[in-house]
């Protein structure tokens, strides 16, 4: 809780001409040296107070935080001022002055005139998948404009911490997206995509991101875990484009790569088996020109490729891309059982239970005896059935409503 | 017997198969269940719908009685019997119909009404609609996004009702059936947000784009030509019930804040042919401008918005939807336009404004609207408002920019009352830079030698209508006047003293010798018209007046004289006022 006696009595004045119109404590110190620059993009989160007491706002409301260039006029006074002091994943305490903030104008309808207001903010970072999986900051800079890409090789030094405690320290060079090979968790591949060599920064990774349910005994990382990892991306060389392929070195390669996918799928790590088995879609769906003998393969490896891809987001809980990845299987091979039976499970986990149903009765007239089948289509039925009934409970009798309405 | 006919077809079609069902067995059974309908047997015709053994059949063919069902609906009072049976058999076709073929048969209907039908047809079609709607699986978004664009457009062209009275009468039904159209989007709009909570990575992004375009199209229709403040006596005002559901299904769906935040300009567009593109972004900016004007003047969703911007910030990212308000000449849209720009400028401390918001072409481009407002609409308020606000932007601009924006006001404005008003302003902006104790280079010195260049002079030197000129000349004096007496030679803080040489020769001069030219033309007109008084009125006339059909009758010649007397008056004005200012100047 903002005390506002506490910011009067001990607040810091950090306002360039000293007559105390911002006032600061700071809650919960940041993790670096550096604070950011005038034109830099800022991402705070805060929640806002009057006098009285009464919040006026709150970033958490709109479960984003609040994004601005630093030093433009963009926002109050006071926050200009304020942010610019604030180091990265610092939280701190504000009281600014009328003058600093809305005047004698106020701001209608919350903020009355002459209103000094209270904050509590914290100066969020870059939020990379803006799914507050990854969080990023920057300690320096890095140079030129491109990034690894999936496949690329990276040289990085790279820290490990849980807790507070340092887990992992060591120089790697490995391929994005096989970061697991050297238990580094898939935020870290994820992020590198997005770093520029020479970047040094700090990322907070989500336990999504990180090592998830399973944890990694090996460093004594409990299950559910979130991590933070500081990562100097030294050097890079980006991995062939598809393009940069002819068709005999993807055939070879999507060889391995489904190898690769199916043991990462064994393991559990199914972000990680879906870029390999991505990597064969976008090396052979568009491919032409192929031989006979070539676009056998081919084919036999897109359709491995979309069935696995499947049950992959079937466990990542992505229907739509399941459903997705079926249909390319089925376009390959109309009456694949497994194809229609995982996108019949998909269309169930999304309530489309009409389909579904179709689907699993296809799968039973290429195979009969599949029981799996019968039990969902079972399943089907019953779910609709609740469905109907909720509907007609809820949506019930508008009707009655607007001849009352009438009647008026 | 019409029932009878019924129960023949009813009965064949009874052992066919489904596929086996002919168009003229469609045919058949249409005309015997309007027949029916018409002859007053609607109980028959549900109990034949509602009987389990023929489900088949209406499952394919119940769908075209809706064009006569809808009919007799409307032919019967309120509380007639035979009506509510026919909304049952309404409701009975809804749950039992093939539903493609249901909904495209409800929309045709839709689409057929006109007038005053529109919204009463509207209304009793939505219930329908919705439970085909949700029955729907393929294309369900596309559906949903067609019913809704096709029932906004039935209800377009209908006049928006306006004053207290109107909205209470609500003649055509809108009030009603606009508030009635939210509340049957509402189970679409809670899909997407469940779809939304159930995984971030699963966007049902054509449900969510059919809402955001029903939307758009609701802020321009009825939206913006609705009056949207509270009225006396209204409790729920219809509009501003309305305005508050659109503004929840866009927070719900989470496009509220993105689209407050977006500048029509910066939208990508989709369409190839750049005049698509050009229309596109022209209805959404009317959209958004009442987006705008609904946050920030009327409050609804207020509390979802960010506050901590500051208030520069917010005038300088609503000035384009307020020029866009302002460009039209509705009355409805205008106001809300002026509301919304004094709504930001009330947030504002007076001279806190940079000058270097002037760059910003919308910043140009408004106060020479609101000039072109204040000047030529017909509505006085509207005038007024105008007026007055332009002064309250002024107000809020630092020194510089006041002064660039006198200087662009000036050049571009046209208006002789307007350039008064702005030189009025001026005489303002030098007396506060006398007394205040700080060093003001804008109102004083070379900046304001500069700018009296622009005032102290004549258009067109001594051939200038004075009359037509008048308020500009007394304005300049008057400013001329101040500037003599309270700027002593000695100090000489202003510069009018240094530059007064030149100020003699382009204006006090020319004024002079125009004073007297047109005395004596007038002089000598008023004289030519009382001598004529004698002899017969000529009825030569050399234009004629029409106003509001009814023609004037011509001036007499009295009334001429009137004229002509008060123009020697205006003279007599601005020539003690010159006679004054040269006294002054000889004085010092």
């Amino acid at each position: 809780e903002v005390q506002a006696a506490a910011l009067t009595e001990r607040g810091e004045d950090i306002t360039p001409a000293r007559d105390r119109g911002v006032l600061k404590i700071i809650k919960r110190p940041g993790s670096e040296d550096e604070c950011p620059m005038i034109g830099d993009k800022v991402y705070v989160h805060y929640k806002g107070k009057l006098a009285n007491g009464k919040k006026f706002d709150s970033s958490r409301d709109r479960n984003e935080p609040f994004i601005f260039s630093l030093g433009k006029g963009q926002v109050i006074k006071a926050w200009d001022i304020a942010v610019a002091t604030m180091k990265k994943g610092e939280i701190c305490y504000l009281l600014c002055k009328p003058e600093y903030a809305y005047g004698s104008a106020g701001s209608a309808p919350k903020i009355p005139s002459n209103a000094t207001l209270f904050f509590e903010a914290s100066n969020a970072g870059e939020d990379l998948f803006e799914d507050g999986g990854i969080i990023r900051r920057i300690k320096r800079k890095g140079e030129g404009y491109s990034n690894p890409n999936e496949g690329a090789t990276v040289e990085i030094h790279l820290e490990g911490f849980c807790g507070g405690t340092r887990f992992d320290c060591k120089d790697v060079k490995f391929v994005v997206g096989e970061g697991e090979d050297h238990d580094i968790p898939i935020g870290i591949d994820k992020a590198l995509e997005k770093m520029q060599r020479g970047e040094h920064c700090i990322l907070y990774l989500s336990s999504r991101y990180g090592f998830g349910e399973a944890g990694k005994p090996k460093y004594g990382i409990q299950a559910n875990a979130e991590l933070v990892y500081e990562v100097t991306l030294k050097s890079f060389e980006k991995a062939k484009e598809s393009w940069e392929m002819d068709t005999k070195e993807k055939l070879e390669q999507a060889a391995i790569v489904k190898e690769k996918g199916t043991m990462y799928f064994k393991e559990g790590k199914y972000l990680q088996a879906v870029i390999q088995y991505g990597k064969i879609v976008s090396w052979l769906e568009m491919e032409y020109g192929l031989s006979e003998k070539e676009s056998k393969a081919s084919d036999s490896f897109l359709l491995a490729a979309f069935l696995n891809l499947a049950m992959c987001y079937l466990k990542l809980r992505e229907y739509a891309k399941a459903v997705e990845c079926c249909d390319k299987a089925l376009g390959l091979d109309q009456d694949n059982e497994k194809g229609l039976y995982r996108r019949g499970e998909a269309r169930l986990l999304m309530n489309e239970f009409e389909l579904a149903k179709c689907d699993f009765l296809k799968v039973l007239e290429v195979n009969p005896q599949n029981k799996a089948a019968k039990s969902q289509i079972s399943l089907c039925q019953k779910k609709t059935k609740e469905h109907n009934e909720r509907d007609r409970r809820i949506y019930a009798n508008m009707f009655t409503k607007f001849a009352e309405r009438d009647a008026k | 017997m019409a029932v009878d006919e019924l129960q023949a077809i009813i009965q064949r079609c009874q052992i066919l198969e489904e596929a086996d069902f002919k168009g003229e067995d469609f045919n058949l059974f249409q005309v015997a269940g309007q027949k029916c309908l018409e002859d007053g047997y609607a109980a028959q015709l549900l109990e034949v719908i509602q009987n389990e053994k023929n489900k088949v059949i209406i499952k394919n063919m119940g769908w075209n009685l809706i064009s006569p069902l809808v009919r007799c609906i409307f032919m019967y009072k309120q509380d007639d019997d035979r009506r509510e049976l026919c909304l049952r058999i309404l409701d009975q076709l809804a749950q039992l119909c093939n539903p493609k073929e249901l909904f495209l048969g409800l929309l045709e209907q839709i689409e057929q009404t006109s007038g005053e039908q529109v919204c009463q047809t509207v209304m009793l079609l939505l219930q329908p609609l919705q439970t085909v709607l949700l029955k729907l699986q393929n294309k369900k978004a596309y559906s949903v996004g067609l019913s809704l664009a096709m029932i906004m457009n039935q209800l377009t062209p209908l006049p928006v009702p306006y004053t207290k009275q109107q909205i209470q009468e609500d003649k055509l039904g809108l009030c009603q059936c606009c508030n009635a159209v939210v509340d049957f989007a509402k189970p679409f709009v809670n899909e997407v947000v469940k779809n939304m909570e159930k995984s971030s990575e699963y966007n049902d992004m054509e449900l969510k784009e059919e809402l955001v375009k029903f939307c758009m199209k609701s802020l321009k229709y009825p939206l913006l030509t609705a009056q949207l403040e509270q009225l006396e006596g209204i409790e729920d005002h219809p509009f501003r019930q309305f305005a508050t559901e659109i503004i929840d299904i866009l927070w719900n769906i989470r496009e509220l804040i993105p689209l407050v935040f977006l500048h029509p300009k910066a939208k990508s567009s989709d369409w190839e042919d750049q005049e698509f593109a050009d229309i596109e972004q022209k209805n959404s900016a009317e959209s958004l401008a009442c987006l705008s004007y609904l946050m920030f003047v009327q409050h609804f969703g207020i509390e979802c918005f960010p506050m901590v911007f500051s208030p520069s910030y917010l005038l300088q990212c609503n000035m384009s939807h307020v020029e866009v308000l302002l460009k039209r000449t509705e009355e409805s849209m205008l106001s809300k336009g002026l509301d919304l720009f004094e709504s930001c400028l009330l947030r504002m401390e007076d001279g806190s404004l940079l000058h270097q918001y002037l760059e910003f072409k919308d910043f140009v481009n408004v106060p020479q609207d609101l000039v072109k407002i204040m000047t030529l609409c017909p509505i006085e308020h509207v005038r007024k408002k105008s007026l007055n606000i332009l002064q309250l932007f002024i107000d809020k601009f630092d020194t510089e920019g006041k002064y660039t924006l006198f200087r662009c006001l000036l050049k571009t404005s046209n208006h002789a009352g307007v350039e008064g008003y702005i030189i009025k302003n001026i005489k303002d902006q030098v007396h506060v830079s006398l007394t205040k104790e700080y060093d003001n280079i804008w109102f004083t010195g070379h900046h304001l030698i500069s700018l009296l260049d622009l005032v102290l002079s004549l258009p067109e030197g001594a051939e200038t209508d004075l009359l037509q000129n008048s308020d500009r000349i007394m304005a300049s004096l008057n400013l001329l006047r101040y500037l003599v007496i309270k700027d002593c030679e000695s100090d000489n803080q202003t510069g009018v003293w240094t530059t007064l040489a030149k100020i003699e020769q382009n204006f006090l001069k020319p004024l002079r010798v125009g004073l007297n030219m047109s005395r004596a033309h007038y002089e000598a007109e008023i004289k030519n018209k009382k001598e004529n008084r004698k002899e017969a009125q000529s009825s030569n006339t050399v234009c004629s007046v029409t106003v509001g059909g009814e023609k004037l009758p011509a001036m007499t010649t009295g009334m001429q004289l009137q004229v002509l007397h008060s123009a020697l008056f205006t003279f007599d004005l601005i020539e003690s006022v010159l006679a004054r200012v040269e006294e002054l100047i000889e004085v010092k």
